[in-house]
């Protein structure tokens, strides 16, 4: 929570695209009409849609924030992203090795998403050419590393060991259709 | 009248016609050589996911955006896609234009061996409650812009079946 209480703290005009146990989180500490709830949308595919948000609309930030265990359920769209992700898509990676919000099951021990996303060409890679990858180890790191890293071209895609200390709220899935609704016309889209 | 199957070219003017502005392919045997048309369009842009569910999820970011997307697909990625289908088109109502390839037409024609792809390709779309017509011949290409209405009207995924590969 603390990591996410930060990156709200620091929020402008972004769209944040949430799933899995940032969708129950972030709530928490942000009510905006650029707050996307992916849960219902596809299991593992919350960084594609985020990717076909940011190439829609360039003029803003896109960041996605998924689990460790979502992006197992897709590690071809690592590919996906590292030839076809724009500068202003950040995929922010919770890994906290386990399925949180199915009871904690483990995951695998020995994937490295940070190697995997290496290897699938998002490092240098991206529309931009200008692809990063980065694994932030503590949350005073993440401090200092995050506003450089909002205004630079990415694409970025952020590892982020956490755990969570704070209870998780229920799932509370409405409205998906108007969910939708409401996110274009905060986008101007009509 | 046209030859049998349907034209690269006209299957992409087809495309420009309704504005599309980005196809999600991934290659197949039937659609390469619309997939060589739209690489080689200067207006519309070609991203080749590694499965059909990222090209779902995709197309349902780019429209929530504000852009064109269409689908093109063959029927074994349209099973691959369920859950995204589900989650990002069928659930929330996003109005995914898909262009599928029913693998195993030309089989049941009698002229390959039937894949086993086939069956299912019609009943899965109709599971789904998804409008779709038939793409078979040039003379069909309407069959583009019908989809494009379907899905616009209805706020829901059509589709187009086109049973062949698209010729040079």
């Amino acid at each position: 929570m603390d990591l996410f209480r930060a990156l709200a703290a620091r929020r402008t005009d972004e769209v944040i695209v949430t799933t899995m146990t940032a969708t129950l989180q972030w709530p928490l500490v942000s009510r905006h009409p650029l707050d996307f709830d992916f849960l219902a949308f596809g299991m593992g595919h919350a960084s594609d849609f985020g990717l076909g948000l940011a190439l829609a609309r360039p003029e803003r930030k896109t960041i996605v924030l998924k689990g460790d265990g979502g992006l197992l359920m897709s590690l071809g769209s690592l590919v996906t992203m590292g030839r076809h992700a724009p500068g202003n898509l950040m995929v922010l990676l919770m890994e906290n090795r386990r399925y949180e919000i199915t009871g904690g099951q483990t995951l695998p021990p020995r994937v490295d998403f940070a190697a995997l996303a290496r290897a699938a060409g998002v490092e240098g890679g991206g529309i931009t050419g200008m692809g990063r990858v980065l694994r932030i180890e503590t949350f005073d790191e993440f401090e200092t590393t995050y506003p450089a890293m909002r205004e630079e071209q990415g694409p970025h895609f952020v590892v982020l060991p956490v755990h969570t200390t704070e209870p998780l709220p229920p799932v509370a899935h409405t409205d998906h259709a108007g969910r939708v609704r409401d996110l274009r016309a905060a986008l101007g889209v009509y | 009248m046209s030859g049998p199957g349907v034209s690269a070219a006209g299957a992409l003017a087809a495309l420009r016609d309704i504005a599309t502005t980005h196809v999600l392919a991934i290659p197949d045997s039937e659609n390469r050589h619309l997939y060589a048309a739209i690489e080689e369009d200067p207006d519309i842009v070609l991203i080749t996911p590694c499965r059909e569910g990222e090209s779902v999820a995709i197309a349902a970011g780019l429209w929530t955006g504000g852009r064109r997307p269409v689908v093109l697909i063959q029927n074994t990625g349209l099973m691959e896609a369920g859950d995204a289908l589900r989650g990002c088109g069928v659930g929330p109502r996003i109005p995914l234009r898909l262009m599928v390839g029913w693998r195993g037409y030309p089989g049941a024609r009698g002229r390959l061996p039937i894949d086993s792809a086939y069956p299912f390709t019609e009943p899965l779309l109709r599971a789904w409650n998804i409008p779709y017509s038939l793409l078979m011949s040039d003379d069909d290409l309407g069959t583009v812009a019908q989809m494009d209405r379907t899905a616009e009207e209805s706020s829901y995924p059509a589709a187009v079946l086109f049973g062949s590969a698209f010729r040079p």
